[in-house]
């Protein structure tokens, strides 16, 4: 998809859509705000992106919705985004690129062949298992199998989404395609895990970008995911943290505290559990967040996400009884003590995911291995 | 130095903020020690320069700073001699602080939202600079510039 470009550095595609030196600095500077690194690291990162070949990225999507790469190209920053996809050679993406049947497996076995053991594959989707790999097929091939080859020669794997990541919504249960993530599959090569559903553009790109700059994986967390990004929780940078703190909550959508901008924890908001960067980052250009939009956080970015009961039940909830009962709003009323104490039972909500997310690994080695 | 003595939790001074509604973050502001944090690593860095040539960054957006802290930042560094702008992906505002050395640094985007705000301690912020390689296509340009006068002077010359 980049024919007459391959050969270029990244420098060289820049000046030919009209992105001076100086404007290449000013980007990698305000890259590396982004991504929390050392201010000094924007002109240096310019000065060894400037003259090196761009690094070969295939693309892949499986059991997923394309919401990740509309997230992706509906980026609010075009001038900044788009020069990512000058800065890499995207090889391979069915969605974007313009060829189509055997030409588009063509240019995926041939980036593939070129790149062996330099290339950076994305994922998106999770891989349905069942069926013999039959419920995700594209060009007479499963999900699976193409995962597996073209996981043998990618330097790193990065799953774009919490379907890759985690499994996401297919992985729900009953999980009828048995799906799992990429994890669950490859097990022999660094995977780096920017969950959401979507992730935010500029977690996606910031992460290439790093890898693609450093050549190294970043920092991560238990999940596999940047610490620049997940390193805190949305409640950790929430603005409406000083309501949680001061015990002033929303108690529905419409009332008093909804209007005054008090904390949604009573209403579902799932932020004390969540790590992403919503709440600094934002969406849309920095415009806002759901939270700021007045609904509380889903979790989206967080393992097992869809099974963790209502989004409208308060994280404490979740361990007593069925989602939905009046305990929570009882239980608020103590005071920040008992919010507290909800947070803490909300942190046991993640590690029994957490728990579910390594059973299911062991399961499918299991079941990998028997077939 | 001066050294900060606080014995009782009275002695820390706190400032009540007015009532946060919906709407853009707010940083809890009162972190006064702030400002003079930023400027004792200014002392730190700018020694380094002098010393050793080490260029060095501070990155205004990572820290926790109130538009009271960023008034009163701006105050202490005041304005130097040099004010320059770059039209590179937005405008970007290249400042001199009083302070020679210690650079102000605004980045815009074509919108011109702030995407990125430094304080740059070095001699020449990089960005200013022109690149050794747009140095040798300058001259090149120019050559070729040269030749393609000339060519019309003679042109021009053997018509009249």
């Amino acid at each position: 998809m980049t024919q007459g470009n391959e050969a270029l550095t990244v420098g060289e595609m820049l000046l030919k859509h009209g992105i001076s030196r100086r404007g290449f600095i000013k980007y990698c500077t305000v890259a590396a705000s982004g991504l929390a690194l050392p201010p000094w690291m924007g002109p240096a990162m310019a000065e060894q992106l400037h003259n090196a070949p761009r690094p070969s990225v295939v693309y892949l999507s499986f059991q997923e919705c394309t919401g990740c790469l509309e997230s992706l190209t509906r980026s609010f920053a075009p001038t900044i985004e788009n020069l990512i996809f000058n800065m890499i050679s995207l090889d391979y993406n069915d969605t974007l690129m313009a060829a189509a049947g055997d030409a588009a497996e063509t240019a995926r076995s041939k980036a593939m062949q070129d790149n062996f053991g330099k290339y950076v594959l994305v994922v998106d989707g999770s891989v349905p298992t069942g069926a013999g790999g039959g419920y995700c097929m594209a060009g007479g091939r499963s999900a699976v199998d193409t995962l597996r080859e073209a996981a043998k020669g990618a330097a790193a794997i990065v799953c774009v989404g919490t379907c890759s990541a985690f499994g996401g919504i297919p992985f729900a249960d009953p999980n009828p395609t048995g799906a799992w993530p990429v994890t669950a599959i490859v097990g022999d090569k660094p995977i780096i895990n920017v969950s959401g559903c979507p992730p935010i553009p500029e977690v996606i790109t910031g992460t290439l970008l790093q890898f693609v700059t450093t050549g190294q994986v970043p920092d991560l967390d238990e999940h596999r995911r940047p610490k620049v990004f997940f390193g805190n929780t949305i409640h950790d940078r929430c603005y409406r943290r000083p309501f949680y703190d001061q015990g002033k909550f929303a108690k529905s959508f419409d009332d008093e505290g909804a209007r005054n901008g008090w904390c949604l924890y009573e209403l579902g908001c799932k932020g004390p559990t969540t790590y992403n960067a919503c709440a600094t980052l934002k969406w849309n250009g920095g415009t806002s967040f759901p939270i700021e939009s007045g609904h509380g956080c889903l979790g989206c970015s967080e393992p097992g996400f869809w099974d963790k009961g209502s989004f409208y039940s308060a994280l404490s909830s979740g361990m007593w009884g069925k989602a939905g009962e009046s305990t929570p709003l009882r239980v608020l009323e103590v005071g920040a003590g008992a919010a507290a104490v909800g947070a803490a039972l909300g942190l046991a909500a993640a590690g029994s995911a957490r728990l579910r997310q390594h059973r299911s690994e062991q399961q499918t080695d299991h079941e990998t291995k028997g077939g | 130095m001066a050294q900060l003595t606080v014995s009782r939790l009275s002695d820390i001074a706190i400032r009540v903020e007015p009532k946060i509604l919906g709407g853009p973050p707010v940083i809890a502001g009162g972190l006064g020690g702030g400002v003079s944090a930023i400027l004792t690593e200014l002392v730190t860095l700018l020694e380094r320069l002098a010393d050793a040539q080490t260029p060095a960054a501070i990155d205004l957006r990572s820290l926790p700073m109130s538009p009271e802290d960023r008034v009163a930042l701006k105050r202490a560094l005041g304005e130097g001699e040099v004010q320059a702008t770059v039209n590179a992906q937005g405008l970007s505002t290249i400042c001199e602080t009083r302070i020679s050395g210690v650079w102000w640094i605004e980045h815009r985007d074509p919108q011109g939202e702030l995407v990125a705000e430094l304080l740059e301690v070095t001699r020449v912020p990089e960005i200013l600079a022109s690149a050794p390689d747009d140095i040798a296509a300058g001259a090149q340009t120019l050559r070729e510039q040269i030749t393609t006068l000339a060519a019309t002077r003679t042109s021009s010359r053997s018509n009249g």
